[in-house]
């Protein structure tokens, strides 16, 4: 072992960055490539090898406020799972009790029922096709319904960013000492055109989403105040002001009804979600069923692209590999000379990616969106 | 706004208009008002039929009782996936996507269940004949019989027998629990007799016996299952997303983290020395000829 000072010091801080490094051993190696280089942070030539050693910490544990086991019993915060099933407890408690630690109200728990049933299915949309595209490749049925969920994003099914936005505008009525009406104003002015805004067109003519919200007022109705039901209902008043007539969605009016019930947005994001899976799964069960009972799944490279549905660049000649000495590389040396190449890509190539925007503002909210 | 569809196909499962959407021929907005709930959604969605009171009391039951079940694979893949920060819809689903052959395999079970149940009609055999005769086959060609065994509950899953127990009380008991119930009798018996270890039923021989009894097919008595602990485990992601910190490796928590250093054990071959490109040819020769790397290749 040589010298720590010399072998593992960072050559920024001028210190060792953990003292369980004395305890390993050290080798010695030659230098390759540029590892020699004395730039690095440290010295790449004489590195600790072997695993980390255990240090003074308590061991690892799963650390949970959700559920634990033992070998005879399965309890979600506080409650043993068989005696609530066996006290007549059944799914809508249990959701309650794994999001928000309480048992609900039976009237909380018939709203959420009727929430899951409405949601349950949605014909051929994005979750069902996703499983059946998966489906398709012979995969578990897990996998299949599993995948079902990755179609929950920002724009389809965005019950998280939607309550977020509620809950925003919502608050701005303490926040800001302005009426309920002057929120929901603000809110369509500044978010009508998010993909998450779920006030449109699509249900003026399918009323399901207004008998959702007068089901849930009516039943939920001197048990609890209501805050989010009525605010949704203020907003859809300033959409149709602004934009003419149009009417909240499922997803709008599921969300403000399960915000009403104390779920978060993220927790309603998760359960429509998972929801909507087993229709999923029935949807992969009919793709196998049907389709691919007829046409045999679907082998790797069976599916062609009819070249009429290409639009990329002409068909060409591949260079020998002596002229691409001559080719230039792709690098920018100015800023002017980036934004060049980068709107040129982004108008030329599509599937570069260059015309979408993809910002993180914080890690714990990513926002996706497409660039306008 | 175009609402076409994005690939063309005849089912029978749904249709959605403007005006509502229609699942196996109900109206889901007539059923909600008419106080059907989820759970008869359910039997609709996979059965095509709306399921006697007994019926839909037994799958809340087994659905609220297999909705979460703590630190299994799938809550493990809800958290590892949650602690890189994608969008919770990516934990949630990897989630469900764990179960397999090991984790809830409840498809397997149905379809062993059907094997044995078809051999009876074909062979004029009594339910109980052809349960001992897939343990006695299961076992003497070393297999798992599905449904037994659990390696946490080592006494037995704590749901599993109130599961066949309340099949009993409510009444929904049909050919597959009388399998089932056969099937645990011969297991325990032989493996007493051979002088092995208890094993008791786990939670797919109970709630997958009683689904099958409640009418669904084995892949859509999976899809309750599996989708079902979706939930829990997207709670489990929640609480990560949270109240964790990311990266499951932080140095600065009072206990060892998941995905701290010292958590990992390596095993694979000693530390060596990268060959350079002039030594590669007789480096890698001299690898191939010796065989050493086949103990190392999975």
């Amino acid at each position: 072992m040589g010298d720590l000072k010399d072998v593992a010091v960072n050559r920024m801080t001028g210190k060792v960055c953990d003292e369980r490094i004395a305890q390993m051993k050290h080798a010695k190696r030659r230098v390759i490539g540029n590892l020699g280089n004395p730039n690095l942070l440290f010295d790449y030539t004489n590195r600790e090898i072997g695993t980390l050693p255990d240090d003074n910490r308590a061991h690892f544990k799963w650390v949970s406020e959700v559920a634990y086991k033992n070998i005879h019993r399965i309890v979600t915060r506080g409650y043993d799972t068989t005696e609530l099933v066996e006290a007549g407890y059944g799914v809508c408690d249990v959701l309650f009790i794994d999001f928000q630690a309480r048992i609900p109200l039976v009237e909380e728990r018939k709203v959420l029922d009727y929430i899951l049933l409405v949601g349950l299915e949605d014909g051929l949309s994005n979750p069902a096709l996703v499983a059946r595209l998966v489906a398709r490749g012979k995969s578990y049925l897990t996998q299949a319904a599993g995948a079902s969920v990755f179609a929950f994003g920002e724009a389809y099914g965005a019950f998280k960013n939607f309550g977020y936005m509620l809950e925003k505008y919502y608050n701005m009525i303490a926040e800001k000492g302005i009426s309920a009406a002057d929120a929901a104003a603000l809110c369509v002015e500044e978010c009508y055109h998010e993909d998450h805004f779920g006030i449109d067109e699509k249900y003026v003519k399918d009323p399901t989403p207004r008998d959702l919200l007068a089901y849930a007022e009516k039943t939920i109705a001197g048990k609890k105040e209501l805050k989010y039901i009525p605010f949704l209902k203020e907003v859809v008043k300033a959409a149709q002001a602004k934009i003419g007539y149009v009417e909240a969605d499922f997803m709008a009016a599921a969300t403000a009804a399960m915000m009403d019930l104390d779920f978060t947005p993220d927790a309603a994001w998760c359960i429509m979600g998972v929801t909507r899976a087993f229709s999923a799964g029935a949807h992969v069960c009919e793709e196998i069923e049907r389709e691919c009972e007829r046409d045999g799944f679907d082998t790797y490279g069976k599916t062609l692209t009819p070249k009429e549905w290409y639009d990329g660049p002409t068909d060409r000649p591949v260079p020998s590999l002596s002229e691409r000495s001559g080719f230039k590389g792709g690098q920018a040396q100015t800023p002017e000379e980036w934004k060049k190449m980068w709107d040129r890509k982004a108008k030329e190539l599509s599937g570069s990616g260059f015309a979408i925007d993809f910002v993180l503002d914080d890690a714990r909210k990513v926002v996706h969106g497409k660039k306008k | 706004m175009d609402r076409k569809p994005l690939i063309q196909r005849k089912t029978g499962i749904s249709y959605k208009t403007e005006e509502k959407t229609v699942l196996r021929g109900f109206d889901v907005r007539e059923l909600a008002n008419a106080g059907y709930t989820f759970i008869d959604g359910l039997y609709i969605l996979f059965q095509g039929r709306i399921p006697a009171e007994n019926e839909r009391a037994m799958l809340d039951y087994e659905v609220a009782e297999f909705l979460e079940h703590s630190m299994s694979p799938s809550a493990a893949a809800a958290i590892g996936v949650m602690n890189g920060h994608p969008m919770l819809p990516a934990a949630v689903g990897a989630s469900i996507a764990t179960f397999g052959g090991a984790h809830g395999p409840g498809a397997q079970h149905g379809y062993m269940m059907k094997k044995y149940l078809d051999r009876a009609v074909l062979e004029h055999k009594t339910v109980e004949q052809v349960a001992v005769e897939c343990v006695d086959e299961y076992m003497d060609a070393g297999r798992a019989v599905m449904g037994m065994g659990q390696p946490q509950h080592l006494d037995g899953d704590p749901r599993a027998e109130p599961t066949h127990l309340k099949q009993e009380e409510i009444g929904v008991v049909g050919v597959y629990l009388k399998f089932q119930r056969a099937l645990e009798k011969r297991f325990y018996a032989r493996r007493f007799a051979e002088g092995r270890s208890y094993v008791a039923v786990n939670m797919i021989g109970a709630g997958n016996t009683a689904l099958s009894d409640m009418g669904f097919s084995p892949n859509a008595a999976w899809t309750i299952g599996c989708v079902t602990r979706g939930y829990s485990c997207s709670c489990h992601a929640l609480f990560t997303l949270k109240k964790g910190r990311a990266w499951g490796a932080s140095r600065n928590e009072p206990m060892v983290q998941m995905l701290d250093l010292s958590m990992i054990k390596y095993i694979g071959p000693e530390d060596r020395e990268v060959p350079l490109q002039s030594e590669r040819e007789a480096y890698a020769m001299n690898e191939l000829k010796t065989g050493e790397f086949k103990k190392w290749v999975i």
